[in-house]
């Protein structure tokens, strides 16, 4: 399982763009009136906030859960289901100008023993 | 008698004081990748950077980690260690935002005989977590501190650093500067004592530049002397006042 996570890490890091004009993503768990959600929070490194843009999710296997779009205040928020993020989750961020970035939200993010 | 004067003059260099005492916060990792987990490790000591002779460092006044304007008092989280051979701290903290989360110091006055005077260095360093370099030119109002003009992470070795001195919220027009190599492992010998410590000065707004010859640590000092003195064993003595802060430079490797 650790592979399959280090090797998504691998693809991932590979893949992304090596640009002056990058997009870092962060995501964390809030709770909301006793409900996990993941929120998801993607800003340039210009610091200015992409206003458009998805935010695909995957397990841990790199199955592609859903993809949810991103806010006008560069948010975008799921509910959390622990079962299916056991071994982390990984969220990748495109804006609408094409730019890409993502965050890996680890089992011990998850506050899961592992 | 030559014997004699030979091992007198031995003795002498051996007894030789160290050069510059500087205030040290060293983390782990001044830029944490999220590859590389949550959290960083710090080693705090006053020390004696290029020959790693520590000194003690008594628990500070203050220890504090400041992101997006918030400082979190981090005092009680010190753990005591041994530090280059003397009593220093350790703590392991979680950076749970991106952005540059500075760490600062203010250690309690040192009583120092040699310099007939007490020192005191408010010491800081900026890590940035996360790809996200967001805050990293912050001031923090200590008491003195630099200011930074060049990001104080993310720098190539050969790369300028400028910071700008501040005392009591103003520029220090033509403030003395010490910077030193804290030299780790004892990877480098200096030619000269005059290069362990190099002493630079700001100019009329208080900026100062310097461009590091190598990889790793640095860590600049500007010194100024307190208006006000502190009594010991009767008399009143001078306090040096030091706005130190430790910058790591990246190694350039070529392809």
């Amino acid at each position: 399982m650790i592979r399959t996570f280090l090797a998504c890490i691998l693809s991932l890091t590979l893949a992304a763009p090596a640009l002056a004009h990058r997009v870092n993503v962060f995501a964390s768990v809030q709770d909301v009136d006793g409900t996990e959600f993941v929120v998801v929070e993607a800003r340039f490194s210009t610091g200015r906030i992409p206003v458009s843009g998805d935010v695909t999710v995957e397990d841990a296997q790199g199955e592609e859960l859903f993809v949810v779009a991103l806010e006008s205040d560069g948010t975008a928020r799921f509910p959390l289901d622990r079962e299916v993020a056991s071994d982390g989750l990984s969220i990748v961020v495109q804006t609408g100008d094409n730019h890409e970035g993502y965050w890996l939200l680890t089992p011990a993010d998850l506050g899961e023993e592992n | 008698m030559k014997f004699v004067i030979s091992t007198a003059f031995a003795a002498l260099i051996a007894a030789a004081p160290v050069a510059a005492h500087y205030g040290m916060i060293i983390p782990s990792t001044p830029m944490l990748a999220q590859e590389d987990g949550r959290s960083v490790d710090l080693a705090i000591s006053f020390s004696h950077p290029f020959e790693e002779a520590g000194m003690i460092l008594e628990r500070p006044e203050a220890f504090t980690v400041t992101h997006e304007g918030e400082a979190t008092d981090l005092l009680g989280a010190l753990e005591e260690a041994t530090i280059m051979g003397e009593t220093g701290y350790t703590l392991s903290h979680t950076l749970d935002r991106p952005g540059t989360h500075i760490f600062a110091m203010t250690p309690v006055p040192y009583w120092e005989p040699a310099e007939d005077a007490f020192i005191q260095h408010f010491t800081k360093t900026y890590v940035s977590a996360y790809g996200d370099d967001e805050g990293w030119d912050a001031e923090l109002g200590l008491r003195t501190e630099i200011v930074p003009l060049s990001k104080p992470f993310g720098l190539w070795e050969g790369n300028v650093f400028q910071g700008i001195v501040m005392l009591e919220g103003e520029a220090v027009p033509y403030a003395e500067i010490e910077v030193e190599f804290y030299n780790e492992g004892q990877q480098t010998a200096a030619p000269s004592e005059l290069m362990i410590t190099q002493t630079i000065k700001a100019d009329e707004n208080g900026v100062f530049t310097y461009a590091t010859p190598s990889a790793g640590w640095w860590g600049f000092a500007a010194l100024n002397t307190a208006p006000e003195t502190m009594a010991f064993e009767g008399e009143e003595k001078a306090v040096e006042l030091g706005a130190v802060i430790w910058v790591h430079f990246e190694e350039w490797i070529s392809q």
